[in-house]
């Protein structure tokens, strides 16, 4: 049998663009690896990583769990159409060789083999189940359709606005399987068989329309399925369809512990390039629901950076908040690629700014247990004192760090690109606590504790949250404050939630000392206050827009005090409310005897 | 004879008043506190003449009193029209036109938490040192004088991070003012301003700049204060930073004052909502015109004078409530 029609030559011209532009790009990635990555991957090969990574590739490549759970109809649309071509594929071959064996068969053979299959006896269950699948492709693309009109009924209040390359490539995709169905009809209205959707279609063709046109038309309809295919293929590595493979080879990476850092590497294309620009990060952007800002949202700036004219207006402008590293279905480092992309920017050391760290140790007091307020603690004095109170109930001796001034723990010098400055404080500040000799490390504020526990190298000393040091307090009885009727709702910091998993400590603390009331979205979906330190672009007008955003919702509640555990949240609610904003400690203190 | 409703009685309510009633035209004040003379009330001495508050407020209460107007207090407007003002108990009060003279909040200095105020004992507002003057007893928190005395000027003004972005405009000479008066009291004191910007617009306002500099010998230090905290002996360690020399200064004060700037009134917001008033992003409320049409409103029939506008110096409050009286009476002539 002879596996050869002209219309396959754009098939077999955008298969072989396609495998050669994606094994070379993945060739450049893995090779330009450091070294240690390299030797990463080959311990975990052989071992269970390679495993749990096949699974999740199964479940998300194809599957697309995590979509499910963002909204059931925009999950079964990227499931319909990845793990249904999948599908077509693999029946496909299954077909093939059930009919003729296991022989070799050109690529093209297995893709058009209806029209190559003509002579053979048919098969009616492959008919059937062939049938199948594309309907559940085709239902997938009209979802696909669907989606572009009204993306609400998807759970999607806006969706990406797409580059000329993605619009050629997203085009060809929607006439792919509707070019399929048509080819295999025709062909079926001339030789007979198919299923119930390709037979039916066929048998109602062969009935109306005249043999010649039909033959015009399956020549047609066949040299169209191959030409949108072979559009697809060449477009695909440059477009976002690249996500389809990347994907794949991020999973198993991932599964071997390679990570992105400060400084942007390697591994960050398989990242960038794993983006299918599905646009579930813009919903989630206050910059975006609030403000209006539309083009600096994750994908747009992974876009941007992948074709290299990311711009620092792009790069700056984000909160860093993580509500969209929450939804990513790809689960993409979003705010460390963002990290190493201002690094790149930013990165200008200049050893003289540091010139007063000689000589600045300026702490107070001997104890096992340090306190480091931070900037902000230093700013927002009630918790300070507030602190104070609760050391001495306690009983616990304390180190007071930069009561009297200190060096900044380095986190908002890193999140602004100034990476190599940030090193020099988190170095200072390393040396502090140890030569002072604690064991334990208390700080008011998120910020500085994502830093002391992500960035700092703290072995023999505890890091922790005032929440979680308050707790313990608590737990053992060392603190015991009076429950009074006080109605408190809490504010969840990003870095303290979503930024360091602490969500428990902090509602534990407050229902010790009264009645909680959450407000509407909590948790892991907790809004941003709007002033991180991390969004260099935005105003401070910009910044309230968003506060009383936040603030509205915590009113809504019914509570009489607003309760955050962050001294930048703290401040940045008491400007959007007229209700009493206060910090996990102030309510803590006021409550004991 | 018609009638007009005034709404707040401080200087410009009672100024608007007696002028309307020269002319004929019967003013009603209505006065949300128990007592009238609005934020003047309880002040000291005023800029730049020293003149005693009590010689203008006494005086205008004087002939207001003469003049037989009737004010109405415990009567808090909360929503008006050209005609008519409906009061917070429920009552209407009809007339032929409304003057709005219902002035400016007073910032609330706990905001900016960093400088300590309502947390560490000798921290007050300039608020706090005029009551503290007019009631003749100025002291530290623990009752003893103060060697030692700082100004900082800009709280509440010209400062994005708490919402104010406009200029108060009358802290500075306030500043100067009291510090001159906290020289007098305690010759021995050093005393330091802190400021951004010296703006001194007024007559006399300059001239009193540079005596307080050349004659009282108190210091301006050009640069906003960081942040403030207590120390062990109870005095307030301010740090800030020398703007013309550049460098970082920390220093430990007995006292440090707060020059609390004019927020736009609390209650602007839902009066101009009642009435469709147009309101400045400010939260100021934003005349028909700023050159010709100054004392009117955007809705015919409703007027302003004093700071509900912006914020102004008594002086300048008194002379343009004699403007939206002329105003007033234009417009009921018609």
């Amino acid at each position: 049998m002879n596996f050869y029609a002209p219309f396959c030559l754009p098939f077999i011209v955008g298969a072989a663009v396609m495998f050669a532009v994606v094994a070379g790009k993945w060739s450049v990635w893995l090779w330009r690896l450091p070294r240690a990555d390299k030797l990463r991957i080959a311990r975990g090969l052989p071992s269970a990583a390679t495993l749990r990574a096949t699974g999740e590739v199964i479940g998300e490549s194809l599957l697309h769990r995590r979509i499910f759970r963002i909204d059931p109809l925009l999950g079964y649309m990227h499931m319909s159409l990845a793990f249904g071509w999948f599908l077509l594929i693999a029946v496909g071959w299954a077909e093939t060789i059930a009919h003729l064996g296991l022989r070799f068969v050109p690529l093209q053979g297995h893709v058009f083999f209806k029209y190559f299959a003509t002579g053979l006896p048919h098969k009616p269950f492959f008919d059937l189940v062939m049938d199948l699948l594309l309907l559940f492709v085709l239902s997938g693309v009209a979802l696909a359709w669907g989606k572009r009109f009204c993306s609400k009924a998807l759970g999607m209040r806006r969706t990406t606005r797409h580059v000329v390359g993605d619009r050629i490539a997203l085009s060809a995709l929607w006439f792919i399987f509707p070019a399929r169905l048509v080819a295999e009809s025709t062909t079926c209205a001339l030789y007979g068989g198919g299923g119930f959707l390709t037979g039916t279609l066929g048998t109602w063709m062969h009935d109306h329309i005249s043999v010649m046109a039909l033959m015009n038309l399956e020549t047609a309809a066949w040299w169209i399925y191959s030409s949108a295919l072979g559009l697809f293929f060449v477009a695909m590595p440059f477009s976002r369809y690249m996500h389809i493979f990347t994907e794949v080879p991020l999973i198993f990476l991932r599964h071997y512990r390679l990570q992105s850092g400060e400084k942007e590497s390697s591994y960050d294309r398989f990242q960038v390039e794993a983006c299918s620009r599905c646009g579930i990060c813009i919903d989630p952007c206050q910059l975006q629901s609030v403000l209006g800002v539309d083009d600096v949202q994750s994908v747009y700036f992974l876009r941007d950076r992948r074709y290299g004219m990311l711009r620092r207006e792009v790069a700056d402008n984000c909160l860093m908040c993580g509500r969209c590293v929450e939804k990513c279905p790809v689960n993409i480092d979003l705010n460390t690629l963002r990290l190493n992309s201002r690094d790149a920017m930013h990165n200008v050391p200049d050893e003289r700014r540091y010139d007063y760290f000689r000589g600045l140790d300026r702490s107070q007091g001997a104890g096992k247990v340090g306190y480091f307020a931070g900037c902000m603690t230093l700013l927002t004095p009630r918790t300070l004192t507030a602190m104070e109170r609760i050391f001495t109930a306690a009983g616990d001796e304390v180190w007071w760090a930069d009561r009297e001034g200190g060096v900044c723990c380095g986190r908002p010098l890193k999140l602004a690109g100034e990476t190599d400055s940030a090193r020099r404080m988190m170095r200072y500040n390393t040396e502090l606590f140890r030569k002072h000799g604690i064991t334990t490390l208390v700080t008011s504020c998120p910020i500085c504790l994502k830093v002391f526990r992500e960035d700092y190298d703290l072995d023999g000393i505890e890091v922790l949250h005032h929440s979680e040091y308050i707790l313990r307090l608590l737990e053992t009885r060392r603190l015991t404050p009076d429950r009074r009727t006080t109605r408190y709702t809490y504010h969840d910091p990003c870095e303290l939630g979503r930024g360091s998993g602490i969500y428990e400590a902090p509602r534990t603390v407050i229902e010790a000392v009264g009645e909680l009331l959450e407000p509407a979205a909590t948790r892991e979906n907790a809004p941003c206050c709007g002033s991180s330190v991390a969004n260099t672009a935005i105003s401070d007008t910009q910044q309230l827009q968003i506060a009383r955003t936040v603030t509205a919702e915590l009113e809504d509640t019914g509570a009489e005090v607003v309760v955050t555990a962050c001294p930048l949240c703290k401040k940045a609610l008491g400007r959007g409310t007229t209700r009493p904003v206060a910090d996990l400690a102030e309510i803590v203190a006021e409550s004991l005897n | 004879m018609k009638k007009t409703i005034i709404i707040g009685s401080g200087v410009a309510g009672m100024q608007t008043a007696l002028c309307l009633a020269e002319r004929g035209i019967e003013p009603l004040i209505i006065e949300k506190e128990s007592e009238p003379g609005g934020k003047l009330r309880g002040w000291h001495v005023l800029f730049p003449s020293f003149t005693p508050a009590e010689e203008v407020l006494g005086e205008l209460r004087h002939r207001v009193r003469e003049q037989g107007i009737e004010v109405m207090t415990n009567a808090e407007a909360v929503g008006l029209t050209p005609q008519s003002v409906t009061l917070a108990d429920g009552r209407q009060l009809t007339g032929d036109a409304v003057v709005l003279t219902s002035g400016f909040t007073l910032f609330d200095a706990r905001i900016k938490e960093e400088y300590g105020y309502g947390i560490y004992d000798n921290v007050f507002t300039s608020a706090d040192i005029e009551r503290m003057m007019a009631e003749g007893r100025v002291t530290k928190a623990d009752g003893t004088a103060p060697q030692r005395i700082a100004f900082l000027h800009c709280v509440g003004s010209r400062d994005e991070k708490v919402c104010q972005q406009h200029c108060s405009r009358v802290c500075c000479i306030t500043g100067v003012k009291q510090a001159m008066e906290m020289k007098r009291l305690f010759p021995g004191a050093e005393v330091f301003n802190f400021y951004m910007d010296i703006r001194m617009f007024g007559p006399g306002y300059e001239e009193m700049y540079r005596e307080a500099q050349q004659r009282c010998n108190i210091h301006f230090v050009r640069g906003r204060i960081s942040e403030a905290a207590p120390t062990l002996d109870g005095r307030v360690q301010i740090k800030a930073e020398d703007t013309l020399t550049g460098r970082p200064l920390r220093m430990s004060v007995d006292m440090l004052v707060l020059l609390v700037g004019m927020r736009a009134n609390d209650d602007n917001a839902s009066l101009a909502a009642s009435a469709g008033l147009k309101q400045a992003p400010s939260g100021f409320l934003e005349p028909r015109d700023l050159f010709l049409r100054s004392t009117e409103s955007s809705t015919e029939g409703i007027f302003y004078a004093g700071t509900v506008t912006a914020p102004k110096n008594i002086g300048e409050t008194l002379a343009e409530a004699s403007a939206t009286a002329d105003a007033v009476a234009k417009f009921l002539e018609k």
